[in-house]
């Protein structure tokens, strides 16, 4: 049914959406690269003169860089392996025989829809703070002293609340998947004289290996822009400690409004985030297509 | 030959799976019960479980003091608009690449896709400057504008994998039965392209609710939705736990529940078909 006037009509019909999100893409991206080559700061009216690659060196130098580079591959990866191993185990929990499966469901989902500035104050205040929170009250009631989290382990406290989000996500996910592996090859597998450990990793490590890649891909793209958790929870303190590369940027252009320096980080984060994704997107494509 | 599972076994199962749903539902249930208790109860140390005096009066407090539903208001115009502008340019797109697919269908797919790996904060300057310009800072529309483009591909993507899966044939059979190009739309295709539709919409509501960079950056006292307006709640004054647990009750319940309803669609909706 695909003729020549049904063809011009599809194009008709896709460019809306592809116009808009060219526009989307190429107009602020842009006008990011033009920006990152000037001189320019809000507090500064008048010229914004040509400085080159002022700005990307000034970036890049900062230690303050480099620390956020860390700080956001840590908490990317951290996220990952918590909750991909987490999703796994918390999979195959849900997947056995119970009672009130749908409520326990309902309940391990249920932190996904809790909105990020929402959760990462109610970690905070109500769980992680040294002196109210729950966790403090456990600590004195088991005689210790209580810990000030996110003082003291701010980026793994951030890791620990950003966990809590993703897990049901990865959970969700990863139960679907083992839902539909072909039990009878299991109980073959059984009669084969396979224990557990031999058909979890021979039989559903393998079926699982395209849901723990989309699980990991939709992550990543999420957890390389964390913002507002860090915002509400230590605004990337003390000192940087928690800052990721999201944040820096944020603080150089809209707290130090230095739009020049914080162009040149957008830009910088933009190459990092292709890097990234070419290489998932390989991965995927491998295990997608299979 | 179904195993049989021995009540033992599916007890055991049962306590586990409850204990560790309800620790990681534990914060949720927490901050609900401190939004009815005062704030000396909210403190209190031994916690006070369940034996308090409830009271309405944070929700109240919330209310008066920093005006929720107007923010409440904010997050339904923005995310429901948002929505509802994405399905009318996502429907014919993804419309077309279903039923007249072409050599490059998969590319450009691909391709949508791959513009949400376009870190937001790379272009946080431009869209900052540009809306401060033209007056789109702070205001409803200015969001929406930013939260349509965000999740075009996502909503592209799902309707594409609904809009694939109804069954071309179909038509063929409507024609032989002389239904013309109208009908074949109207009568035909839309009735079994609703369900897909509607899961699309729901997931955009529940991601356009909770986005939280764009609202925070974009944002300040007029246009804030309820995620810009809990941030107020992290320089606080006094106690005001319950009053915050108040207010990220009221923050969550409404897209909890719809969450709740749309847990099947979320899987395939945030995988993209990958994962059914």
């Amino acid at each position: 049914m695909a003729t020549q006037h049904s063809r011009a009509a599809a194009r008709f019909m896709i460019s809306p959406s592809v116009l808009l999100l060219l526009g989307w893409m190429l107009i602020p991206l842009g006008m990011t690269i033009y920006f990152s080559l000037l001189r320019y700061n809000l507090l500064m009216p008048g010229e914004h003169p040509f400085v080159g690659w002022e700005n990307y060196s000034y970036f890049l130098s900062d230690p303050a860089f480099k620390t956020a580079l860390i700080n956001t591959l840590l908490l990317v990866v951290g996220v990952l392996i918590i909750t991909v191993v987490g999703g796994v185990l918390l999979g195959l929990l849900l997947d056995q025989a119970m009672w009130g499966q749908g409520i326990v469901r309902i309940l391990v989902i249920a932190p996904f829809f809790v909105m990020p500035t929402v959760s990462a104050l109610v970690w905070k205040n109500m769980f992680m703070n040294p002196v109210n929170g729950l966790f403090a009250y456990a600590a004195k009631f088991l005689g210790l002293q209580p810990y000030d989290f996110l003082s003291q382990a701010p980026l793994m406290s951030i890791i620990g609340i950003v966990s809590w989000q993703w897990l049901p996500f990865a959970t969700l996910i990863l139960l679907t998947a083992m839902q539909s592996l072909d039990q009878e090859q299991l109980e073959a597998a059984e009669m084969d004289g396979a224990g557990p450990f031999s058909r979890f990793f021979y039989i559903t490590v393998p079926h699982l290996s395209r849901a723990v890649t989309v699980v990991i891909l939709i992550q990543t793209i999420f957890l390389l822009s964390i913002f507002a958790e860090i915002l509400v929870t230590t605004n990337g303190g003390p000192g940087n400690a928690s800052t990721n590369l999201t944040y820096l940027v944020y603080a150089e252009s809209l707290l130090r409004f230095d739009v020049g320096t914080g162009s040149a980080g957008g830009v910088v984060a933009i190459v990092l985030a292709n890097i990234v994704a070419i290489f998932l997107m390989r991965m995927i494509g491998k295990n997608l297509d299979a | 030959m179904a195993r049989m599972i021995s009540s033992r076994r599916k007890a055991v199962n049962t306590a586990i799976a409850w204990s560790v749903g309800l620790l990681i539902f534990f914060p949720i249930l927490w901050t609900v019960l401190t939004s009815f208790k005062t704030e000396a109860q909210a403190i209190a140390d031994p916690p006070i479980w369940f034996n308090f005096h409830w009271t309405l009066e944070n929700y109240v407090t919330v209310q008066e003091r920093s005006n929720y539903f107007r923010h409440f208001w904010n997050s339904v115009v923005i995310s429901v608009g948002s929505t509802l502008i994405g399905l009318a340019i996502a429907v014919p797109a993804a419309w077309a690449m279903a039923f007249v697919p072409g050599k490059r269908t998969k590319d450009l797919l691909m391709w949508m896709l791959s513009t949400k790996m376009l870190p937001p904060v790379g272009v946080l300057v431009p869209i900052y400057l540009l809306f401060q310009k033209v007056g789109l800072l702070d205001t409803q529309i200015g969001l929406i504008i930013v939260l349509t483009l965000i999740n075009l591909p996502i909503i592209v993507w799902m309707l594409y994998t609904y809009f694939r899966e109804i069954p071309v044939d179909i038509l063929e059979a409507a024609r032989m039965d002389g239904a013309g190009l109208k009908d074949e739309v109207i009568s035909v295709l839309l009735p079994m392209a609703v369900p897909g539709m509607a899961s699309t919409v729901l997931l955009n509501i529940i991601l356009a609710w909770n986005e939280a960079f764009w609202t925070l950056n974009l944002t300040a006292a007029k246009a804030a939705p309820l995620t810009a307006f809990i941030a107020s709640y992290s320089s606080p004054e006094g106690l005001f736990y319950a009053k915050l647990s108040a207010a990220s009750t009221m923050a969550i319940a409404p897209i909890l529940i719809m969450g709740w309803f749309s847990q099947k669609q979320l899987v395939r909706g945030l995988t993209f078909g990958a994962v059914k």
